[in-house]
């Protein structure tokens, strides 16, 4: 570089400076320019992940409202396989999930429903002192039915005992077993026939477990369960 | 023609299916229930057959008890009896094998049933009845006047169904399960 060039020249010095001005205007519009594309961008992106995440809980939601529809009706369609413990776990289970759809709902109170009958029905009948009476008479006939030492104290035994009924062909049904809210029974027979089968057999092995009574305090009805 | 006669094949087929299904949908703790409900009828049995075998049984008490076990029977079922003195197995039907047994020549008879048992369990058929086979072990004696004059012990197959049905008690209809025995064959006779 010669000396000459070192010599400042007033007008090329404003140009440098007006060429500066315009380089700094230029790096602060491009970073203006970077920022806002790259804030943009960043934006779309964590809408994006949020929507995903909606997304995500909203199949996560009707998947599990499924499958407690499913498991709800499995309760209300079981024929005896699950205990009422067992049922009431599984609801408790889907109460908790909290799903608050109005299916969901319905199901629940039909569950609940449908839990309480079979409660009902695994309780035993309310008795009064008159059937009580009646029920401690017949209990202690029927035990000396089977154990009487000869047939003519058994036949006696059996016409004291038809007198509590309104009539020897009073139905006589028999509980071989009751579970989950479904009774089964033996064939339907009377009071006669059930009485001879005690004298014949020599054994007693059904408990009382409802008495039906007419208007006349006679016994028209009754049901024996196995012991 | 053809056609419609698959056709009602088919529907038959899945009627039946359906029902079996239906029946077969219970709890191991019901069929529990039933199986033992059908061993009871068994010892039932057994005991009716002592009873009627039993000379000290009077002649009205043994026709009573032979129409209540009539009623554990399926119609045209039989029974077999064999003898230690013949190897052919007679079959008659349910009455005359008890009219038989009370009028065995004998002063005194003891029949007595055990070992009763599955031999095969029930199990649901096509026609929605439930079948199974319980076996029994049967021992005899008959006694004369000159004391025992005939021992054998039998071993018995007895075919059991057990259908659900229904009924009206009182104006309400009440489902129940009838046992029904079928034929009682004799497999084994020995001393």
């Amino acid at each position: 570089m010669s000396e000459n060039s070192k010599i400042r020249n007033p007008k090329l010095g404003k140009l440098d400076k007006n060429r500066n001005a315009n380089r700094l205007k230029n790096l602060l519009m491009i970073v203006l320019a970077c920022s806002l594309a790259f804030g943009t961008v960043s934006c779309k992106s964590s809408k994006k992940a949020a929507r995903e995440a909606r997304e995500r809980e909203m199949a996560e939601r009707a998947r599990a409202i499924e499958q407690a529809k499913l498991d709800l009706q499995a309760i209300l369609d079981d024929a005896g396989g699950m205990s009422i413990e067992a049922k009431e776990r599984e609801l408790n289970r889907i109460k908790g999930l909290n799903l608050d759809d109005a299916e969901v709902n319905d199901l629940i109170n039909r569950v609940e429903d449908k839990i309480a009958a079979d409660r009902a029905a695994m309780q035993p009948p309310a008795t009064d002192p008159a059937e009580k009476s009646a029920s401690e008479r017949l209990n202690n006939y029927f035990q000396y039915i089977a154990t009487a030492n000869s047939i003519n104290q058994a036949n006696s035994l059996i016409d004291e005992t038809i007198g509590m009924f309104s009539s020897d062909n009073a139905p006589l049904l028999i509980i071989i077993n009751r579970s989950g809210g479904i009774v089964d029974y033996d064939r339907p027979t009377t009071i006669r026939k059930y009485l001879e089968y005690l004298k014949d057999q020599k054994k007693n092995l059904n408990a009382i477990d409802e008495l039906v009574f007419d208007d006349n305090g006679k016994i028209k009805e009754i049901i024996l369960i196995k012991k | 023609m053809r056609n419609y006669k698959s056709l009602i094949i088919l529907l038959f087929v899945l009627v039946a299916g359906f029902s079996a299904n239906a029946q077969d949908n219970i709890s191991p703790e019901r069929k529990r229930a039933i199986d033992s409900l059908a061993l009871e009828k068994i010892r039932d049995l057994g005991t009716y057959i002592s009873r009627v075998g039993n000379k000290d049984t009077e002649f009205s008490e043994s026709n009573r008890i032979i129409d209540r076990a009539l009623e554990l029977f399926a119609p045209g079922s039989e029974m077999g009896v064999s003898s230690l003195y013949s190897s052919d197995i007679k079959y008659y039907t349910i009455r005359k094998y008890f009219e038989r047994l009370m009028a065995l020549n004998y002063d005194k008879v003891s029949i007595q049933w055990y070992n009763i048992e599955y031999v095969s369990d029930l199990e649901l058929g096509p026609d929605g009845r439930y079948v199974g086979v319980i076996t029994i072990y049967q021992s005899f004696e008959g006694t004369g006047a000159d004391g025992l004059q005939y021992r054998d012990t039998t071993k018995k197959d007895i075919t059991v169904y057990v259908e659900r049905k229904s009924t009206q008690i009182a104006g309400r209809e009440i489902e129940f399960w009838d046992v029904l025995l079928g034929d009682i064959r004799v497999t084994e006779t020995s001393v």
